[in-house]
């Protein structure tokens, strides 16, 4: 407001705050100073943890209390704004259901609707019960029954719980939420370029950027930094949304192809066709054919000598096994999107060249067949040539943490020998390969878990968890009801009595993170990582204490009472980077747990590349560091001066971008020869169709489907919404109000939406109450007719359906009467077996419709 | 000239995220929707036109449009609790109020009950004589008995309802009904009780003391621009004049015609949701 600059300088002037009117208002001064137009209060940096974005936010204390939000104004990676999830965590603060106290379960009876008789305890108390179950099972032996899963975790304190407590106590038992959402995605870039993570993206400077299977600018991935970008690249580039249902992206993007759920390989095939046989490859990071004449013709086998590449490794092969007939034409019998439009979207792709961004999300790859159609999606950045390039994709940017002590020196005998036992999760069986960075074995299979404790209940006695809530996050969650129900001794630690909660023997309340826990929290977006502060920005009303930290504390403690110390003298042997003092209390031991994580950036021994900071209370007050920009063809190779050999930086095989993975190749065959058999039958028994050469390159799969046609005709689309705090938000009134900029959704409401065509043929009006079917499961929901899906499609947000959490996010808490259906009801128990990850895209669940 | 404070909202910036509209509800402390009341001073229209797969879904953000010509104002019974404040905001003064409600009534953007009258968005809100502000945070009862809180715990355990409340004061004490426009009277409330009616009030309090409005402030788009339309140097103004701007006539998401001028609203619509 320019007309205002004079007078706004001069009440800040007044106010005592030194202001810059073009740069950030924050600086030092202003917090402790009073927010112009309000009483005094100050803005303290903390942390959002309501997706995976980990935004570096500041919280506006008012007397001791919350009253806004906004973005830290010194972030690169959010422009400093928070997205619409942010200012949630202030009614997610003041919950009138939050926890107060320790409770304990007085009904041993346990299941859904089963009311637990649920009485306050104290902490003492609380922590004397566990680790009197926990002292047993080490007394008998048995320590491997001891399992713990983590859900929402901070990136360096899990290390005092999920990283340590089950090595020390000796369980191989310890899982993490991980698998359910999107890591399936990671398979993309990472049997392609050896990297198994999330991408960042150089959005300024996008001239095409194309979103495939998620919607940035609702969820997935660094959300303001997108809603901040997206507008100015339609003015200077386009935008492609490919998503079977109508996003917030899709509605304002320049083309949007509502692709049939799963077909995503057959579309990303064809992009690749048309970009091969016009020439529009990269041929800066690709190469070309050695005579400059395009060889690659419509079904026509290309001699690999004819081609050579720079940074790539098998475009050749790639086209030969999988590209040269997949056509145009072909792909849009399968994906239902016209020829015409394919081809003009590959047109738009292959002319921005480089500088299109192709940002694949959970969409594309959390579908039984998932790793594939990921490595196809993302191979089109390796055609384009938008590997590190100024516009195009990147591999994560990543924080200077400092890690703990190691805690190997405190682990007994029983422990060790234990400790290595057989995970329950089923990783590694030759079926389920979860050969998440290349290493068969090693991917977690969460949602595996219940199906284990169901086949064999004995496997866990004692069962801690933190920030989960897997009876309504995991697919097929019936399971989990059951598998809960069996669980002897089950300790939860969270804000709300959750689903899952329902299950316990004993609650512990744990604190909201983002208010009231300290620790230190690491991401990465828009060309930058990050470090920031998440601490108690308010006093606790409750008698909540930090999960990761604290209360490990605390166990320690009793643990070491009741004979075992090991613990206790791991985390008692940590020292104050400053000080050097050792901690006496939990909260010393949380304070110098985050001052060891962070120290780097401001103790001052290094010079940093980021921001300069200059000591623990500086780090403390700007709550953040951000690193250098990340420099363009990081990972790019070249060729030795010396020994005219190609020396390449991708964690590949072959050092190169993997058109035709040898990496794959290598870890497919570790898989097959553990298991004494063929990669074919690898392939096989874990349910992909593809044998031989074809598994070596990205290639498209027939989607798989539970629930034939004829009983389940419609395919099921899960999207997630933009005010979903993961699940935790469905209790904020704020949530109810604002459900509605879900494009297609109702505020206080849950909808399914289905095409008017479909509507009317079932005789379906707007607003009826209906049940869907699938094979595993049924809700009951209102239907909503909707033109943002194709007739055969029906598409509901993931978010509704509590039947616990609190008074506002289920109907009837009491009761156990949900507030509409949880998705996770319907879809179906079933996994990308090569990353182990949950599916739950693709059109994978097929449902019936009735009125109810 | 006199000033007269509008906004411009870029709709190709806007993505409808809903973070304007969250953001104005902590900063004005508005309760929650209750008896056909939104309480949100800021809000959305939302529409959706076409079929599969041709179809048009925006959302456009609304506010009190400060009219020039306030369908809300003429109406009120004298002495006026509504009137334009120096900068040309529409301003709402307790004190002469009656209670009467024909401003909501009047104002095409309002309704009087939005559930009975089927409108996606009233800028006008009322708080009925002896219905209790904030009941969520009232409320005394506990899901689990000894175990969780409840609402009025969490409001006495703060010291505050709402909890949240955003405290403002204005600068060096002066509150806007101090002016001449208002009769130099007058309390402006952060938290407002029965008998009080509530919509935008362009965050005056922010203003006077040279602030942005918040819901610029917290827009991660940068979709909106606020300032003086009668400055033509100010921004509001070179983007009015840069771009073909649209005003909305009504709640039920139609625009002005060229030759209407309506109420002579001053919320400004520039480009489009979904690029052409």
């Amino acid at each position: 407001m320019k007309i205002n600059r004079r007078d706004f300088l001069k009440a800040s002037l007044a106010a005592g705050v030194i202001v810059t009117l073009d740069g950030p208002l924050f600086n030092a001064l202003t917090f402790a100073a009073a927010e112009g137009g309000a009483k005094p209060g100050a803005w303290v940096p903390s942390t959002c943890q309501g997706c995976t974005a980990w935004c570096p936010v500041e919280f506006f204390v008012q007397g001791g209390r919350i009253a806004k939000v906004r973005g830290n104004q010194l972030s690169k990676a959010n422009n400093g704004y928070c997205c619409p999830r942010g200012h949630l965590m202030i009614q997610q603060a003041y919950d009138p259901d939050r926890i107060k106290v320790p409770m304990k379960r007085t009904n041993h009876v346990k299941g859904r609707g089963v009311d637990p008789k649920f009485v306050p305890i104290t902490w003492d108390e609380a922590l004397d019960a566990i680790a009197d179950k926990m002292m047993e099972l080490r007394k008998n032996n048995e320590p491997e029954k001891l399992m713990y899963m983590r859900g929402r975790y901070s990136p360096t304190s899990t290390e005092l719980l999920y990283g340590t407590l089950p090595k020390i106590y000796g369980t191989p038992n310890y899982f993490s939420h991980s698998a359910l959402c999107a890591e399936a995605e990671k398979m993309g870039p990472g049997y392609t370029q050896g990297f198994f993570g999330y991408r960042d993206y150089d959005l300024a400077k996008t001239t095409c950027l194309v979103i495939w299977g998620a919607d940035p600018l609702s969820s997935n991935r660094q959300v303001p930094n997108a809603i901040n970008k997206f507008g100015d690249i339609l003015d200077h580039g386009s935008i492609i949304t490919i998503d079977p249902r109508l996003s917030t992206a899709a509605a304002k993007a320049t083309e949007w192809l509502p692709i049939k759920p799963g077909e995503d390989g057959a579309l990303a095939a064809a992009l690749g066709h048309v970009l091969l046989t016009e020439g529009m490859w990269s041929k800066d990071f690709v190469g070309d054919f050695k005579d400059g004449k395009n060889l690659f013709k419509t079904g026509a086998t290309v001699d690999e000598n004819a081609f050579v590449e720079k940074q790539t490794h098998g475009l050749v092969k790639y086209w030969n096994i999988e590209l040269k007939d997949k056509t145009p034409a072909w792909a849009a019998k399968i994906t239902l999107i016209p020829e015409e439009q394919i081809i003009r979207a590959a047109h738009m792709m292959g002319k921005s060249g480089s500088k299109t961004a192709v940002w694949m999300g959970p969409g594309v790859a959390m579908t039984p067949r998932g790793t594939y159609a990921a490595m196809a999606v993302y191979a089109l950045n390796g055609i384009l040539g938008s590997v590190e390039t100024e516009g195009g994709v990147f591999q994560s940017s990543s924080a200077p943490v400092e890690a703990f002590p190691k805690p190997d020196k405190f682990i007994d005998e029983l422990a060790k020998h234990h400790g290595h036992g057989k995970k329950i999760d089923g990783r590694g069986a030759k079926d389920m390969p979860a050969m998440m960075k290349a290493k068969p074995g090693s991917g977690v299979i969460t949602n595996n878990v219940a199906n284990a404790l169901l086949k064999n209940p004995e496997s866990i006695k004692v069962f801690l968890s933190t920030w989960s809530n897997f009876v309504f996050s995991g697919t097929g969650s019936q399971r989990w009801e059951k598998a809960m129900e069996k669980i002897p001794f089950f300790v939860h630690m969270v804000t709300n009595a959750a689903e899952m909660t329902q299950y316990a023997d004993i609650v512990l309340p744990a604190t909201f993170g983002p208010v009231e826990k300290l620790s230190i929290i690491t991401n990465m977006a828009n060309l930058h990582g990050h470090m920031s502060i998440q601490q108690p920005v308010i006093k606790p009303l409750w008698q909540v204490k930090a999960e990761e930290t604290e209360v490990m504390w605390l166990l320690a403690e009793k643990l070491k009472t009741k004979g075992f110390a090991n613990l206790y003298d791991y985390y008692a042997s940590f020292e104050d980077p400053e000080s050097k003092k050792k901690p006496t209390t939990a909260a010393e031991f949380a304070l110098i747990a985050a001052k060891i994580s962070s120290q780097k950036v401001w103790d001052g021994k290094e010079k940093m590349k980021g921001d300069q900071i200059a000591g623990w209370e500086d780090f403390r007050k700007k709550g953040i560091y951000n690193t250098e920009t990340y420099k363009y063809k990081k990972h790019w190779g070249k060729e030795n001066s010396e020994t005219k050999k190609f020396e390449g930086k991708f964690k590949t095989e072959t050092t190169k971008f993997e058109f035709y993975s040898e990496t794959m190749k290598k870890a497919l065959g570790e898989h097959a020869k553990k298991h004494n058999t063929t990669i074919d039958d690898i392939l096989k028994v874990s349910g992909y169709e593809a044998q031989g050469e074809l598994a070596f390159v990205p290639h498209y799969e027939s989607p798989k489907r539970h629930g034939s046609q004829a009983e389940y005709p419609f395919t099921f689309i899960d999207h997630k919404s933009r005010l979903n705090r993961e699940g935790r938000s469905q209790n904020t009134p704020w949530y109810q109000e604002f459900k509605k900029v879900d494009v297609g959704d109702k505020s206080w409401d849950d909808v399914a939406k289905i095409n008017p065509i479909d509507a009317k043929k079932l005789g379906i009006k707007n607003g009826d109450t209906i049940r869907l079917t699938s094979t595993t499961g049924s809700i009951v929901t209102k239907a909503r007719l909707w033109e943002g899906v194709r007739p055969g499609t029906v598409a509901k947000c993931y978010g509704q359906g509590h039947w616990a959490y609190g008074r506002v996010a289920a109907k009837d808490y009491a009761k156990a009467k949900p507030r509409g259906g949880n998705n996770n009801e319907l879809l179906v128990d079933d996994y990308d077996r090569l990353s182990g990850a949950t599916a739950r895209n693709g059109g994978f669940t097929g449902v019936k419709i009735e009125k109810a | 000239m006199a000033k007269q404070y509008g906004m411009v909202i870029d709709l190709q910036k806007c993505v409808g995220c809903g973070a304007c509209a969250l953001a104005c509800k902590t900063e004005n402390n508005t309760q929650g929707r209750n008896r056909g009341q939104t309480f949100n001073w800021a809000d959305f229209y939302i529409r959706e036109e076409g079929t599969f797969p041709n179809i048009i879904a925006e959302t456009i953000p609304t506010r009190c449009n400060h009219c020039s010509d306030p369908e809300c104002i003429k109406p009120c019974p004298k002495p006026q609790a509504l009137y334009k404040s120096e900068e040309g905001l529409t301003l709402y003064n307790y004190r002469y109020c009656i209670q009467c409600k024909k401003c909501q009534e009047k104002c095409p953007y309002s309704a009087v009950n939005v559930d009975k009258q089927n409108a996606q968005y009233s800028v006008i809100s009322y708080n009925e004589v002896g219905v209790e502000v904030n009941e969520f945070y009232k409320d005394k009862t506990e899901l689990i008995k000894g175990c969780t809180a409840s609402g009025a715990e969490v409001a006495k355990a703060v010291g505050m309802t709402p909890p949240n409340r955003n405290e403002y004061a204005f600068k060096d004490g002066k509150n806007p009904h101090d002016s001449k426009l208002s009769r130099g009277k007058g309390e402006m409330k952060d938290v407002r009780s029965g008998g009080w009616v509530e919509k935008c009030t362009f965050c005056i309090h922010r203003i006077r003391n040279g602030e942005q409005p918040y819901c610029v402030v917290a827009c991660p788009a940068k979709a909106r621009t606020a300032g003086d339309i009668n400055d033509p140097a100010s921004d509001v103004s070179q983007l009015i004049k840069k771009y073909k701007p649209a005003r909305l006539k009504n709640n039920k998401g139609e625009y002005l015609k060229a030759d209407e001028k309506g109420t002579q609203p001053n919320n400004y619509y520039i480009r489009s949701y979904k690029k052409v």
